[in-house]
Protein backbone atom coordinates (compact mmCIF):
# COMPACT_ATOMS: atom_id res chain seq x y z
CA UNK A 1 0.00 0.00 0.00
CA UNK A 2 1.10 3.55 -0.71
CA UNK A 3 0.30 6.35 1.69
CA UNK A 4 0.85 10.07 1.14
CA UNK A 5 0.60 11.94 4.45
CA UNK A 6 0.39 15.72 4.62
CA UNK A 7 2.71 16.35 1.66
CA UNK A 8 3.85 19.93 1.16
CA UNK A 9 6.00 21.05 -1.74
CA UNK A 10 6.98 24.52 -2.91
CA UNK A 11 9.04 25.76 -5.85
CA UNK A 12 10.29 29.20 -4.89
CA UNK A 13 7.30 31.29 -3.88
CA UNK A 14 4.82 28.86 -5.45
CA UNK A 15 3.19 26.45 -2.98
CA UNK A 16 2.23 23.56 -5.25
CA UNK A 17 1.22 20.92 -2.70
CA UNK A 18 -0.27 22.11 0.59
CA UNK A 19 -0.97 19.10 2.75
CA UNK A 20 -2.00 16.27 0.42
CA UNK A 21 -2.99 13.01 2.13
CA UNK A 22 -4.50 9.81 0.71
CA UNK A 23 -3.86 6.05 0.44
CA UNK A 24 -3.60 3.86 -2.64
CA UNK A 25 -4.67 0.23 -2.12
CA UNK A 26 -2.92 -2.78 -3.61
CA UNK A 27 -4.10 -3.91 -7.04
CA UNK A 28 -6.26 -0.90 -7.82
CA UNK A 29 -6.17 1.50 -10.75
CA UNK A 30 -5.99 4.83 -8.98
CA UNK A 31 -6.33 8.12 -10.87
CA UNK A 32 -4.96 11.48 -9.77
CA UNK A 33 -6.83 14.21 -11.59
CA UNK A 34 -6.92 17.98 -11.54
CA UNK A 35 -6.23 21.02 -13.69
CA UNK A 36 -2.87 21.54 -15.38
CA UNK A 37 -0.19 22.78 -12.98
CA UNK A 38 -1.99 21.59 -9.84
CA UNK A 39 0.90 19.28 -8.89
CA UNK A 40 -0.25 15.83 -10.04
CA UNK A 41 3.05 14.90 -11.71
CA UNK A 42 4.98 16.59 -8.90
CA UNK A 43 3.20 14.35 -6.40
CA UNK A 44 4.00 11.04 -8.09
CA UNK A 45 7.64 12.05 -8.64
CA UNK A 46 7.94 12.13 -4.82
CA UNK A 47 7.18 8.44 -4.70
CA UNK A 48 10.27 7.47 -6.71
CA UNK A 49 12.70 10.04 -5.33
CA UNK A 50 12.76 12.38 -8.32
CA UNK A 51 11.51 15.04 -5.90
CA UNK A 52 11.51 15.23 -2.12
CA UNK A 53 8.71 16.77 -0.01
CA UNK A 54 9.32 19.90 2.05
CA UNK A 55 7.09 18.41 4.72
CA UNK A 56 5.09 15.21 5.14
CA UNK A 57 5.66 11.47 4.81
CA UNK A 58 5.34 8.86 2.09
CA UNK A 59 4.84 5.26 3.15
CA UNK A 60 5.38 2.34 0.81
CA UNK A 61 4.57 -1.16 2.07
CA UNK A 62 5.05 -0.08 5.69
CA UNK A 63 8.30 1.85 5.10
CA UNK A 64 8.66 5.61 5.32
CA UNK A 65 10.60 6.44 2.14
CA UNK A 66 10.44 10.22 1.81
CA UNK A 67 13.92 10.71 3.31
CA UNK A 68 15.62 7.85 1.46
CA UNK A 69 18.89 8.71 -0.28
CA UNK A 70 19.62 7.82 -3.93
CA UNK A 71 21.03 4.40 -3.00
CA UNK A 72 18.04 3.45 -0.83
CA UNK A 73 15.70 4.71 -3.53
CA UNK A 74 17.10 2.12 -5.97
CA UNK A 75 15.21 -0.58 -4.08
CA UNK A 76 12.01 1.47 -4.18
CA UNK A 77 12.38 2.02 -7.92
CA UNK A 78 12.65 -1.70 -8.57
CA UNK A 79 9.23 -2.07 -6.95
CA UNK A 80 7.77 1.06 -8.43
CA UNK A 81 8.11 1.64 -12.18
CA UNK A 82 7.16 4.83 -13.94
CA UNK A 83 6.00 5.63 -17.47
CA UNK A 84 6.70 9.27 -18.26
CA UNK A 85 4.41 11.54 -20.25
CA UNK A 86 6.86 11.66 -23.17
CA UNK A 87 7.83 7.97 -22.91
CA UNK A 88 11.55 8.86 -22.44
CA UNK A 89 12.87 5.92 -24.43
CA UNK A 90 16.62 6.08 -25.03
CA UNK A 91 17.09 7.58 -28.51
CA UNK A 92 20.30 5.73 -29.27
CA UNK A 93 18.77 2.28 -28.66
CA UNK A 94 16.23 0.21 -30.57
CA UNK A 95 12.95 -0.70 -28.88
CA UNK A 96 14.32 -4.15 -28.00
CA UNK A 97 17.51 -2.64 -26.58
CA UNK A 98 15.48 -0.15 -24.54
CA UNK A 99 13.51 -2.98 -22.97
CA UNK A 100 16.57 -5.21 -22.64
CA UNK A 101 18.60 -2.61 -20.73
CA UNK A 102 17.03 -3.14 -17.27
CA UNK A 103 17.16 -6.90 -17.89
CA UNK A 104 20.90 -6.69 -18.55
CA UNK A 105 21.51 -4.49 -15.53
CA UNK A 106 19.30 -6.16 -12.94
CA UNK A 107 18.62 -9.72 -14.09
CA UNK A 108 22.14 -10.34 -15.38
CA UNK A 109 20.88 -11.46 -18.78
CA UNK A 110 23.48 -11.16 -21.52
CA UNK A 111 23.08 -9.90 -25.13
CA UNK A 112 20.85 -12.39 -26.98
CA UNK A 113 18.93 -13.71 -24.00
CA UNK A 114 18.17 -10.16 -22.78
CA UNK A 115 16.83 -9.21 -26.21
CA UNK A 116 14.83 -12.47 -26.38
CA UNK A 117 13.17 -11.60 -23.05
CA UNK A 118 12.65 -8.04 -24.27
CA UNK A 119 10.77 -9.27 -27.33
CA UNK A 120 8.51 -11.38 -25.07
CA UNK A 121 7.65 -8.21 -23.15
CA UNK A 122 7.09 -6.29 -26.38
CA UNK A 123 4.63 -9.03 -27.37
CA UNK A 124 2.58 -8.19 -24.27
CA UNK A 125 2.09 -4.66 -25.62
CA UNK A 126 1.76 -5.84 -29.26
CA UNK A 127 4.99 -4.12 -30.29
CA UNK A 128 7.17 -7.15 -31.15
CA UNK A 129 7.10 -6.27 -34.87
CA UNK A 130 8.85 -2.99 -34.08
CA UNK A 131 11.62 -4.45 -31.90
CA UNK A 132 14.41 -3.30 -34.24
CA UNK A 133 13.06 0.20 -34.76
CA UNK A 134 14.46 3.27 -33.05
CA UNK A 135 12.06 5.42 -30.96
CA UNK A 136 12.30 8.30 -33.45
CA UNK A 137 10.75 6.02 -36.10
CA UNK A 138 7.61 5.37 -34.03
CA UNK A 139 4.45 7.32 -33.27
CA UNK A 140 3.52 8.55 -29.77
CA UNK A 141 1.19 5.65 -29.02
CA UNK A 142 3.76 3.07 -30.06
CA UNK A 143 6.49 4.73 -28.01
CA UNK A 144 4.19 4.73 -24.99
CA UNK A 145 3.53 1.01 -25.35
CA UNK A 146 7.27 0.31 -25.58
CA UNK A 147 7.77 2.44 -22.46
CA UNK A 148 5.14 0.32 -20.69
CA UNK A 149 6.98 -2.85 -21.77
CA UNK A 150 10.21 -1.38 -20.38
CA UNK A 151 8.44 -0.52 -17.12
CA UNK A 152 7.35 -4.16 -16.81
CA UNK A 153 10.89 -5.56 -17.01
CA UNK A 154 11.52 -5.57 -13.27
CA UNK A 155 8.13 -7.12 -12.41
CA UNK A 156 7.04 -4.01 -10.48
CA UNK A 157 4.28 -4.08 -7.89
CA UNK A 158 3.41 -0.49 -8.69
CA UNK A 159 3.44 1.45 -11.95
CA UNK A 160 3.09 5.21 -12.12
CA UNK A 161 1.70 6.57 -15.38
CA UNK A 162 2.17 10.27 -16.05
CA UNK A 163 -0.54 11.34 -18.51
CA UNK A 164 -0.37 8.11 -20.51
CA UNK A 165 -3.03 9.09 -23.05
CA UNK A 166 -2.10 12.72 -23.61
CA UNK A 167 -1.32 13.44 -27.28
CA UNK A 168 -2.63 10.04 -28.38
CA UNK A 169 -5.46 9.56 -30.86
CA UNK A 170 -8.65 8.06 -29.33
CA UNK A 171 -7.96 4.53 -30.59
CA UNK A 172 -4.42 4.43 -29.22
CA UNK A 173 -5.58 6.12 -26.01
CA UNK A 174 -8.16 3.37 -25.40
CA UNK A 175 -5.52 0.70 -26.18
CA UNK A 176 -3.30 2.16 -23.47
CA UNK A 177 -6.29 2.27 -21.07
CA UNK A 178 -7.02 -1.38 -21.79
CA UNK A 179 -3.41 -2.27 -21.12
CA UNK A 180 -3.40 -0.47 -17.76
CA UNK A 181 -6.62 -2.22 -16.73
CA UNK A 182 -5.23 -5.62 -17.80
CA UNK A 183 -2.06 -5.11 -15.78
CA UNK A 184 -4.17 -4.66 -12.70
CA UNK A 185 -6.66 -7.46 -13.45
CA UNK A 186 -4.20 -10.11 -14.65
CA UNK A 187 -0.92 -9.32 -12.86
CA UNK A 188 -2.27 -7.55 -9.77
CA UNK A 189 -0.16 -4.46 -10.52
CA UNK A 190 -1.20 -1.30 -8.68
CA UNK A 191 -1.42 1.58 -11.15
CA UNK A 192 -1.35 5.25 -10.23
CA UNK A 193 -2.40 7.25 -13.25
CA UNK A 194 -2.03 11.00 -13.55
CA UNK A 195 -4.52 12.16 -16.15
CA UNK A 196 -7.13 14.65 -17.21
CA UNK A 197 -8.51 12.39 -19.92
CA UNK A 198 -12.16 12.05 -18.84
CA UNK A 199 -12.77 8.94 -20.99
CA UNK A 200 -9.87 7.16 -19.29
CA UNK A 201 -10.88 8.34 -15.84
CA UNK A 202 -14.47 7.14 -16.08
CA UNK A 203 -13.50 4.11 -18.16
CA UNK A 204 -10.94 2.26 -16.03
CA UNK A 205 -10.47 3.95 -12.62
CA UNK A 206 -11.21 2.03 -9.42
CA UNK A 207 -10.78 5.16 -7.34
CA UNK A 208 -10.00 8.76 -8.11
CA UNK A 209 -8.53 11.67 -6.20
CA UNK A 210 -8.96 15.22 -7.41
CA UNK A 211 -6.34 17.83 -6.45
CA UNK A 212 -7.37 21.45 -6.35
CA UNK A 213 -5.30 24.38 -5.05
CA UNK A 214 -2.66 22.04 -3.67
CA UNK A 215 -5.09 19.94 -1.62
CA UNK A 216 -7.37 16.94 -2.00
CA UNK A 217 -10.77 18.13 -3.20
CA UNK A 218 -12.49 14.77 -3.48
CA UNK A 219 -11.43 11.13 -3.07
CA UNK A 220 -13.80 8.42 -4.18
CA UNK A 221 -15.03 5.95 -6.75
CA UNK A 222 -16.23 6.75 -10.27
CA UNK A 223 -19.83 6.71 -8.99
CA UNK A 224 -19.02 9.12 -6.19
CA UNK A 225 -17.43 11.48 -8.71
CA UNK A 226 -20.43 11.19 -11.05
CA UNK A 227 -22.89 11.91 -8.25
CA UNK A 228 -21.00 14.68 -6.46
CA UNK A 229 -22.64 18.03 -5.85
CA UNK A 230 -19.28 19.79 -5.44
CA UNK A 231 -19.34 22.49 -8.13
CA UNK A 232 -15.57 22.46 -8.65
CA UNK A 233 -15.47 18.69 -9.21
CA UNK A 234 -18.56 18.84 -11.42
CA UNK A 235 -17.04 21.55 -13.58
CA UNK A 236 -13.81 19.55 -14.04
CA UNK A 237 -15.37 16.15 -14.66
CA UNK A 238 -17.87 17.57 -17.12
CA UNK A 239 -15.32 19.84 -18.80
CA UNK A 240 -17.37 23.02 -18.44
CA UNK A 241 -15.63 26.23 -19.50
CA UNK A 242 -17.55 28.26 -16.91
CA UNK A 243 -17.96 27.42 -13.23
CA UNK A 244 -16.58 27.90 -9.74
CA UNK A 245 -13.06 26.59 -10.53
CA UNK A 246 -10.41 29.22 -9.95
CA UNK A 247 -7.81 28.58 -12.68
CA UNK B 1 19.77 61.12 -17.16
CA UNK B 2 20.12 58.08 -14.95
CA UNK B 3 18.47 58.26 -11.54
CA UNK B 4 20.73 55.59 -10.04
CA UNK B 5 23.33 56.93 -7.60
CA UNK B 6 27.05 56.27 -8.24
CA UNK B 7 27.05 54.21 -5.02
CA UNK B 8 24.28 51.99 -6.38
CA UNK B 9 26.23 51.50 -9.61
CA UNK B 10 29.33 50.57 -7.59
CA UNK B 11 27.30 48.12 -5.51
CA UNK B 12 25.92 46.63 -8.64
CA UNK B 13 29.42 46.10 -10.07
CA UNK B 14 30.62 44.60 -6.77
CA UNK B 15 27.55 42.41 -6.69
CA UNK B 16 28.17 41.23 -10.22
CA UNK B 17 31.84 40.46 -9.57
CA UNK B 18 30.91 38.58 -6.40
CA UNK B 19 28.16 36.68 -8.15
CA UNK B 20 30.50 35.66 -10.97
CA UNK B 21 33.07 34.46 -8.45
CA UNK B 22 30.43 32.43 -6.63
CA UNK B 23 29.19 31.00 -9.93
CA UNK B 24 32.73 30.01 -10.93
CA UNK B 25 33.33 28.44 -7.52
CA UNK B 26 30.08 26.52 -7.84
CA UNK B 27 31.10 25.17 -11.26
CA UNK B 28 34.62 24.26 -10.09
CA UNK B 29 33.25 22.58 -6.96
CA UNK B 30 30.57 20.76 -8.95
CA UNK B 31 33.13 19.44 -11.41
CA UNK B 32 35.43 18.30 -8.58
CA UNK B 33 32.59 16.43 -6.86
CA UNK B 34 31.51 14.85 -10.14
CA UNK B 35 35.10 13.80 -10.87
CA UNK B 36 35.51 12.11 -7.48
CA UNK B 37 32.17 10.30 -7.78
CA UNK B 38 32.98 9.07 -11.29
CA UNK B 39 36.54 8.00 -10.44
CA UNK B 40 35.16 6.07 -7.47
CA UNK B 41 32.91 4.11 -9.85
CA UNK B 42 35.76 3.46 -12.27
CA UNK B 43 38.00 2.29 -9.41
CA UNK B 44 35.34 -0.27 -8.43
CA UNK B 45 34.75 -1.22 -12.12
CA UNK B 46 31.16 -0.11 -11.57
CA UNK B 47 30.50 1.11 -15.09
CA UNK B 48 28.79 -0.16 -18.24
CA UNK B 49 31.25 -2.02 -20.45
CA UNK B 50 29.00 -1.86 -23.54
CA UNK B 51 28.68 1.91 -23.22
CA UNK B 52 32.45 2.15 -22.88
CA UNK B 53 32.98 0.19 -26.11
CA UNK B 54 30.35 2.26 -27.93
CA UNK B 55 31.98 5.48 -26.76
CA UNK B 56 35.48 4.33 -27.66
CA UNK B 57 34.25 3.77 -31.21
CA UNK B 58 32.23 7.00 -31.36
CA UNK B 59 34.89 9.18 -29.75
CA UNK B 60 38.14 7.41 -30.61
CA UNK B 61 37.75 5.72 -33.98
CA UNK B 62 35.54 8.43 -35.48
CA UNK B 63 37.99 11.17 -34.43
CA UNK B 64 40.82 9.56 -36.41
CA UNK B 65 40.43 11.52 -39.69
CA UNK B 66 40.39 14.92 -37.99
CA UNK B 67 43.43 14.04 -35.84
CA UNK B 68 45.37 12.65 -38.84
CA UNK B 69 44.85 15.77 -40.98
CA UNK B 70 45.57 18.17 -38.11
CA UNK B 71 48.68 16.29 -36.98
CA UNK B 72 50.25 16.18 -40.47
CA UNK B 73 49.89 19.95 -40.82
CA UNK B 74 51.04 20.70 -37.27
CA UNK B 75 54.42 19.08 -37.99
CA UNK B 76 54.73 20.92 -41.28
CA UNK B 77 53.85 24.25 -39.63
CA UNK B 78 56.52 23.71 -36.96
CA UNK B 79 59.11 23.35 -39.75
CA UNK B 80 57.81 26.43 -41.61
CA UNK B 81 58.23 28.54 -38.47
CA UNK B 82 61.71 27.19 -37.78
CA UNK B 83 62.93 27.39 -41.41
CA UNK B 84 64.34 30.99 -41.42
CA UNK B 85 66.46 30.40 -38.30
CA UNK B 86 67.62 26.97 -39.51
CA UNK B 87 68.69 28.46 -42.84
CA UNK B 88 70.39 31.48 -41.20
CA UNK B 89 72.54 29.31 -38.91
CA UNK B 90 72.71 26.24 -41.13
CA UNK B 91 71.45 24.12 -38.24
CA UNK B 92 69.84 21.49 -40.47
CA UNK B 93 70.92 18.68 -38.17
CA UNK B 94 68.89 20.13 -35.30
CA UNK B 95 65.66 20.31 -37.27
CA UNK B 96 64.55 16.83 -36.19
CA UNK B 97 65.26 17.63 -32.57
CA UNK B 98 63.44 21.00 -32.77
CA UNK B 99 60.35 19.53 -34.40
CA UNK B 100 60.38 16.55 -32.05
CA UNK B 101 60.77 18.65 -28.92
CA UNK B 102 57.91 21.02 -29.78
CA UNK B 103 55.59 18.31 -31.11
CA UNK B 104 56.13 15.68 -28.40
CA UNK B 105 55.99 18.00 -25.41
CA UNK B 106 53.57 20.71 -26.49
CA UNK B 107 51.98 20.89 -29.92
CA UNK B 108 50.94 17.25 -30.17
CA UNK B 109 49.00 16.97 -26.90
CA UNK B 110 47.64 20.53 -26.97
CA UNK B 111 46.33 20.62 -30.52
CA UNK B 112 45.02 17.04 -30.37
CA UNK B 113 43.12 17.95 -27.20
CA UNK B 114 41.66 21.11 -28.72
CA UNK B 115 40.58 19.31 -31.90
CA UNK B 116 38.97 16.46 -29.96
CA UNK B 117 37.39 18.93 -27.53
CA UNK B 118 35.62 20.65 -30.42
CA UNK B 119 34.33 17.40 -31.80
CA UNK B 120 33.88 15.00 -28.87
CA UNK B 121 33.41 17.41 -25.94
CA UNK B 122 30.73 19.49 -27.65
CA UNK B 123 28.92 16.37 -28.84
CA UNK B 124 29.08 14.86 -25.37
CA UNK B 125 27.58 17.95 -23.70
CA UNK B 126 24.82 18.20 -26.31
CA UNK B 127 23.94 14.51 -26.00
CA UNK B 128 23.82 14.51 -22.19
CA UNK B 129 21.96 17.84 -22.14
CA UNK B 130 19.33 16.51 -24.50
CA UNK B 131 18.96 13.43 -22.32
CA UNK B 132 18.38 15.70 -19.32
CA UNK B 133 15.73 17.88 -20.97
CA UNK B 134 13.92 14.86 -22.42
CA UNK B 135 13.94 13.19 -18.98
CA UNK B 136 16.04 10.23 -20.21
CA UNK B 137 18.40 10.63 -17.23
CA UNK B 138 15.40 10.49 -14.88
CA UNK B 139 14.21 7.43 -16.80
CA UNK B 140 17.55 5.73 -16.06
CA UNK B 141 17.18 6.53 -12.37
CA UNK B 142 13.64 5.18 -12.40
CA UNK B 143 14.96 1.94 -13.87
CA UNK B 144 17.29 1.79 -10.83
CA UNK B 145 20.31 2.36 -13.09
CA UNK B 146 22.98 4.72 -11.78
CA UNK B 147 23.48 7.42 -14.48
CA UNK B 148 27.04 8.10 -13.33
CA UNK B 149 28.04 4.46 -13.71
CA UNK B 150 26.05 3.88 -16.88
CA UNK B 151 26.67 7.12 -18.79
CA UNK B 152 29.37 9.27 -17.26
CA UNK B 153 32.11 6.84 -16.14
CA UNK B 154 32.34 5.11 -19.57
CA UNK B 155 32.51 8.50 -21.27
CA UNK B 156 35.23 9.79 -18.99
CA UNK B 157 37.29 6.66 -19.48
CA UNK B 158 36.73 6.71 -23.26
CA UNK B 159 37.69 10.39 -23.58
CA UNK B 160 40.90 10.00 -21.55
CA UNK B 161 41.94 6.87 -23.50
CA UNK B 162 41.00 8.50 -26.81
CA UNK B 163 43.23 11.48 -26.06
CA UNK B 164 46.20 9.39 -24.94
CA UNK B 165 45.95 7.03 -27.94
CA UNK B 166 45.27 9.88 -30.38
CA UNK B 167 48.29 11.71 -29.00
CA UNK B 168 50.55 8.74 -29.74
CA UNK B 169 49.64 8.56 -33.41
CA UNK B 170 49.29 12.35 -33.72
CA UNK B 171 52.92 12.68 -32.54
CA UNK B 172 54.07 10.15 -35.12
CA UNK B 173 52.09 11.78 -37.93
CA UNK B 174 53.19 15.29 -36.97
CA UNK B 175 56.84 14.20 -37.12
CA UNK B 176 56.16 12.50 -40.44
CA UNK B 177 54.63 15.79 -41.71
CA UNK B 178 57.61 17.70 -40.37
CA UNK B 179 60.05 15.36 -42.16
CA UNK B 180 58.23 15.82 -45.46
CA UNK B 181 58.11 19.61 -45.04
CA UNK B 182 61.84 19.67 -44.15
CA UNK B 183 62.70 17.78 -47.30
CA UNK B 184 60.35 19.83 -49.49
CA UNK B 185 61.23 23.29 -48.13
CA UNK B 186 64.80 23.00 -46.93
CA UNK B 187 66.06 19.93 -48.76
CA UNK B 188 66.86 18.18 -45.47
CA UNK B 189 67.26 14.45 -46.10
CA UNK B 190 65.03 12.07 -44.13
CA UNK B 191 68.09 10.44 -42.60
CA UNK B 192 69.37 13.79 -41.28
CA UNK B 193 65.93 14.61 -39.84
CA UNK B 194 65.70 11.17 -38.22
CA UNK B 195 69.19 11.54 -36.80
CA UNK B 196 68.14 14.80 -35.13
CA UNK B 197 65.22 12.97 -33.57
CA UNK B 198 67.16 9.95 -32.34
CA UNK B 199 70.60 11.32 -31.53
CA UNK B 200 69.93 11.38 -27.80
CA UNK B 201 68.69 14.91 -27.34
CA UNK B 202 65.16 13.51 -27.11
CA UNK B 203 64.24 10.56 -24.93
CA UNK B 204 61.21 8.67 -23.61
CA UNK B 205 60.71 11.39 -21.00
CA UNK B 206 59.66 13.79 -23.75
CA UNK B 207 57.07 11.32 -25.04
CA UNK B 208 55.85 10.61 -21.50
CA UNK B 209 55.59 14.35 -20.85
CA UNK B 210 53.12 14.67 -23.74
CA UNK B 211 51.18 11.56 -22.75
CA UNK B 212 50.77 12.74 -19.14
CA UNK B 213 49.47 16.05 -20.43
CA UNK B 214 47.04 14.26 -22.74
CA UNK B 215 45.62 12.27 -19.81
CA UNK B 216 45.06 15.47 -17.82
CA UNK B 217 43.54 17.24 -20.83
CA UNK B 218 41.22 14.27 -21.32
CA UNK B 219 40.11 14.39 -17.69
CA UNK B 220 39.46 18.13 -17.98
CA UNK B 221 37.51 17.79 -21.21
CA UNK B 222 35.50 14.81 -20.00
CA UNK B 223 34.51 16.32 -16.69
CA UNK B 224 33.68 19.76 -18.14
CA UNK B 225 31.59 18.34 -20.99
CA UNK B 226 29.74 15.91 -18.69
CA UNK B 227 29.18 18.48 -15.95
CA UNK B 228 27.67 21.09 -18.26
CA UNK B 229 25.61 18.42 -20.02
CA UNK B 230 24.13 17.16 -16.75
CA UNK B 231 23.52 20.72 -15.48
CA UNK B 232 21.33 21.74 -18.44
CA UNK B 233 18.19 23.67 -17.60
CA UNK B 234 15.63 25.23 -19.89
CA UNK B 235 15.10 23.04 -22.98
CA UNK B 236 16.85 23.51 -26.33
CA UNK B 237 18.29 26.99 -25.57
CA UNK B 238 19.70 25.51 -22.36
CA UNK B 239 21.45 22.76 -24.35
CA UNK B 240 22.99 25.43 -26.62
CA UNK B 241 24.23 27.42 -23.64
CA UNK B 242 25.64 24.28 -22.03
CA UNK B 243 27.56 23.27 -25.17
CA UNK B 244 29.02 26.77 -25.36
CA UNK B 245 29.98 26.79 -21.68
CA UNK B 246 31.40 23.25 -21.90
CA UNK B 247 33.65 24.04 -24.87
CA UNK B 248 34.90 27.29 -23.28
CA UNK B 249 35.53 25.59 -19.91
CA UNK B 250 37.35 22.67 -21.59
CA UNK B 251 39.61 24.92 -23.68
CA UNK B 252 40.36 27.26 -20.78
CA UNK B 253 40.99 24.35 -18.43
CA UNK B 254 43.29 22.67 -20.95
CA UNK B 255 45.50 25.77 -21.22
CA UNK B 256 45.59 26.27 -17.44
CA UNK B 257 46.44 22.59 -16.89
CA UNK B 258 49.09 22.81 -19.62
CA UNK B 259 50.86 25.52 -17.66
CA UNK B 260 50.72 23.70 -14.34
CA UNK B 261 51.60 20.24 -15.68
CA UNK B 262 54.53 21.72 -17.66
CA UNK B 263 55.66 23.57 -14.54
CA UNK B 264 55.38 20.55 -12.24
CA UNK B 265 56.82 17.77 -14.39
CA UNK B 266 59.36 20.03 -16.08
Amino acid sequence: MISFRNIHKSFGPKNVLQGVSFDVHDGEVFFIIGASGVGKSVLIKHLVGLLYPDQGEIWLDGQEISRFDELQMMAVRRKCAMVFQHSTLFDSMTCAQNVALPLRKHKNLKGRSAEHEAIKLLEKVHMEAFADRFPAELGDGMRKRVAIARALTLDPQYILFDEPTTSLDPVNARRVDKLIRELSDTLGVTSIVVSHDLVSIFGIADRIVMLYKGQVRLLGTREEFRNTTDGVVEQFTNGYAEGPMDL
Amino acid sequence: MSLASPHAAQESLTFRIGKNLFDMSEVAGGMAVLLVRVLWRIARANFDWNEFKTNMYKMGVKSTPIVVVTALFVGAIAVIQAAPMVQQYGAYGLLGWGAGFSVLRELGPLLTALMISGRVGANNTAELGTMVVTEQIDALRILAIDPLGFLIAPRLLAIVLTLVIANIYADALALFGAAIASKAMLGVEYGVFLNGLTSGLLNFGDVAHGLIKSAFFGLMMAIASCYFGLAVKGGAPGVGRAVNAGVVASATGIFILDYFVSFIIG
